[in-house]
């Protein structure tokens, strides 16, 4: 069967696809997306770890190499609303001088636009989806916006335990935004804080893609199309635009969905390996890759974990496993000594027994049963994310071998540089001597392997072909009618966790597309 | 929004796993197909009494929460439908080629160091060999490191005795779902 020609295909429908569907669709455009997993519905997403596997990755799979290899399969999302579907909707903000790094301190990039050009569209994003927290109590860090439309979310113990602690050592912290409901919003119900965010909320108190932009899109006439593998971009035969894609669909027979404009959605390591796999005679190195940095400049979160055993009951069953409290005061560049980077503190979060047993590797047998038996109810821990400078080395790349449609695996090399090695140990001794004040009985770093968290870059914005893929709108810079979303087109990541960024990005992105559409089809 | 509040159960039914007695599929926990006796999918007999042994040795009470029957009937199903961590881990599927790799590793070494294979070992020589294998101890061991078998097979048993809705009870610590698990897995 042929497919009819559409204006807009979307290739992935997670969080950033689901925004330009939303907005394009409403503009009148007749939408697709495809997606290479399942199409969920909030009755699928059953409280349980076990069973909350099921939306984590399950195509072909990413090999990971490097000394510190991403932790892919923990991050990345499978099938419709992607990784937005588990996750923790934690929505800081960048700052003013994430898009500045390569100007204040001759490091990494600098962003084509400034905070001020994203600032509008946090706002906007916050009044479409809803955003619980306190704008006044975050703006002694940055510059002022709007307020969110609703008051923080509840705290515990497990949050509220750290505060005089974080305070003696000089870090203020403040109510932290989430993409979750504090109170009813927009006919989505309030949370009920019972800590199951991270395998899908069912209610549509968080903020996923199925109670916001992909339900949205999909009232303005947008179609979803699940188990839809794409393999390849197609190009006109002068190389100079696309015109839809090659896919595989869920009785693995090969499709053509040809469209006036593609937009590649499908998070940062997939984005780039279907860039280099649709290589022709006249983009040989692969798709808007005449600069060779398609798939370059991949970077990673390592998270700072410190964990504390209280005597009293923390309640650490109950809130969400976003954080309750937040910090900026690390985040200045050069915050530690000896060390490079932002640093974003946060605490007070709900833990399941699957937390509490990996917050004791170590532990087996015996041993680990007691332990499990104090750490109920008394256990509550801090998290730092901090940022890693991009550098190109940190990459994916087309393997030799081939996935079930005969398409290149994507194999992406990671590893974590002195900056980074040296920001998490002083992330993990501040942590510790904040858990030692807190009156825990014990306190404990999560040392060993470090932790990798979000995946950006890859197909970084910039201002020209030159030093980037894209630009700050996401549009190639190669081929006008191509465009990429998603954390993918970051050039530096900072240290917030990204998505809010991503939708803010996406809005401001789908907004252009749409009022600039004549030019994209002619 | 048409969605409800907690005890709401659409899909509840897939909150056990499918078994097969005298070639009929039914739903259990694991826990009850071990009591009963069901006959592994995948697994042969000693495959499984060494998941058991390393599972009870790992986390106690994984035996009987039914630890190999979990992961044989997971081993069963497409890679897409399974839930077991290997799939977080990072392990290429089929992954019943990881386990059952990774069971022969372990009993080439447990018999090289002890002379027996791990299932026959005391409870203190397999809490002495698991407690080498998590520090990347054993020297010879070939294929995937050590500490990540111990960590992914940890998973598991933790997986089987605490992750179910009996394992939060034991622990005194509310389950609150949104959507329960099928009898109360």
């Amino acid at each position: 069967m042929a497919f009819e020609k559409v204006d807009l295909v979307i290739v992935g429908a997670g969080a950033s696809g689901s925004v330009y569907a939303s907005v394009l669709a409403k503009a009148g455009k007749k939408v697709v997306l495809l997606d290479s997993g399942p199409d969920w519905e909030l009755s699928d997403l059953i409280s349980s770890e076990i069973w909350g596997r099921r939306v984590k990755p399950a195509g072909a799979p990413i090999l990971l190499e490097g000394k510190n290899p991403m932790g892919y399969a923990a991050q990345a999302g499978w099938g419709v609303g992607g990784a937005t579907l588990h996750y923790f909707a934690n929505f800081p903000r960048l700052l003013p001088t994430d898009f500045r790094m390569k100007s204040e301190h001759g490091r990494g990039h600098d962003w084509p636009i400034a905070y001020q050009d994203v600032a509008p569209f946090y706002d906007k994003v916050a009044r479409e989806i809803g955003v619980s927290g306190d704008a006044k109590a975050e703006e002694k860090w940055r510059p002022a916006g709007e307020a969110y439309p609703m008051p923080p979310m509840k705290t515990f113990r497990n949050g509220d335990i750290w505060l005089k602690a974080f305070e003696s050592v000089g870090i203020a912290m403040v109510p932290a935004p989430v993409g979750m409901n504090s109170v009813e919003f927009k006919g989505r119900p309030a949370c009920i804080y019972d800590g199951w965010c991270h395998v899908g909320c069912p209610t549509g108190a968080l903020a996923n893609p199925l109670v916001t932009y992909l339900g949205e899109a999909r009232k303005a006439g947008a179609e979803v199309r699940a188990w839809s593998t794409v393999t390849r971009l197609l190009t006109n035969q002068a190389g100079t635009r696309v015109i839809g894609v090659e896919y595989y669909d869920d009785k693995h027979q090969k499709q053509v969905q040809q469209a006036s404009v593609v937009l590649l959605a499908a998070w940062s390591a997939q984005n780039p390996r279907l860039l280099l796999n649709s290589a022709t005679d006249k983009h040989p190195k692969g798709l808007a890759n005449a600069s060779g940095l398609v798939g370059h400049f991949m970077m990673s979160h390592h998270v700072a974990n410190t964990w504390a055993m209280f005597d009293e009951d923390v309640q650490n069953h109950m809130g969400t496993v976003g954080v309750q409290y937040m910090s900026y005061e690390r985040y200045p560049k050069t915050s530690h000594a000896g060390a490079f980077g932002s640093s974003f503190v946060t605490a007070g979060f709900a833990l399941k027994t699957a937390d509490l047993a990996n917050a004791r590797g170590d532990l087996f047998g015996g041993e680990l049963a007691d332990y499990m038996k104090r750490a109920a109810r008394h256990l509550a821990g801090i998290k730092t994310f901090g940022e890693e400078q991009p550098a190109a080395e940190n990459r994916l790349e087309l393997a030799s071998e081939k996935d079930q449609f005969g398409m290149s695996l994507g194999k992406l090399t990671h590893s974590f540089d002195q900056d980074a090695v040296a920001l998490w140990n002083a992330n993990l001794e501040e942590g510790l001597r904040v858990a030692k004040a807190s009156g825990a009985k014990e306190a404990w770093s999560a040392r060993g392997a470090m932790p990798t968290s979000h995946l950006l870059g890859g197909t970084i914005m910039g201002t020209s072909a030159a030093n980037s893929v894209v630009n700050s709108y996401g549009q190639s810079h190669e081929i006008p009618n191509l465009w990429v979303a998603g954390p993918g087109i970051f050039p530096t990541e900072g240290a917030s966790n990204p998505t809010f960024t991503i939708f803010a990005l996406s809005q401001r992105g789908a907004e252009q597309m749409a009022s600039q559409w004549g030019t994209l089809t002619n | 929004m048409a969605i409800g509040r907690r005890g709401f159960v659409k899909g509840a039914t897939l909150g056990a796993l499918a078994f097969t007695i005298g070639g009929i599929e039914v739903l259990m926990a694991p826990r009850e197909a071990r009591a009963r006796n069901v006959p592994f999918r995948l697994l042969d007999a000693h495959q499984g009494e060494t998941l058991e042994a390393l599972g009870e040795t790992l986390v106690p009470q994984a035996r009987e929460a039914g630890i190999a029957h979990y992961i044989d009937q997971q081993l069963s199903v497409p890679p897409h439908e399974c839930l077991l961590q290997a799939r977080i881990f990072n392990v290429r599927p089929p992954f019943a080629d990881f386990y059952r790799s990774v069971l022969v590793t372990i009993d080439g070494n447990s018999r090289k160091i002890f002379g027996k294979d791990f299932a026959l070992l005391t409870a203190e020589d397999q809490r002495a060999f698991v407690d080498s294998l998590r520090q990347n101890k054993i020297e010879g061991w070939t294929g995937r490191p050590g500490g990540f078998v111990y960590a992914v097979l940890r998973a598991d048993a933790v997986d089987v005795v605490y992750g179910t809705m009996e394992g939060y009870e034991a622990l005194g610590i509310p389950y609150m779902a949104h959507i329960p698990p099928e009898k109360r897995w």
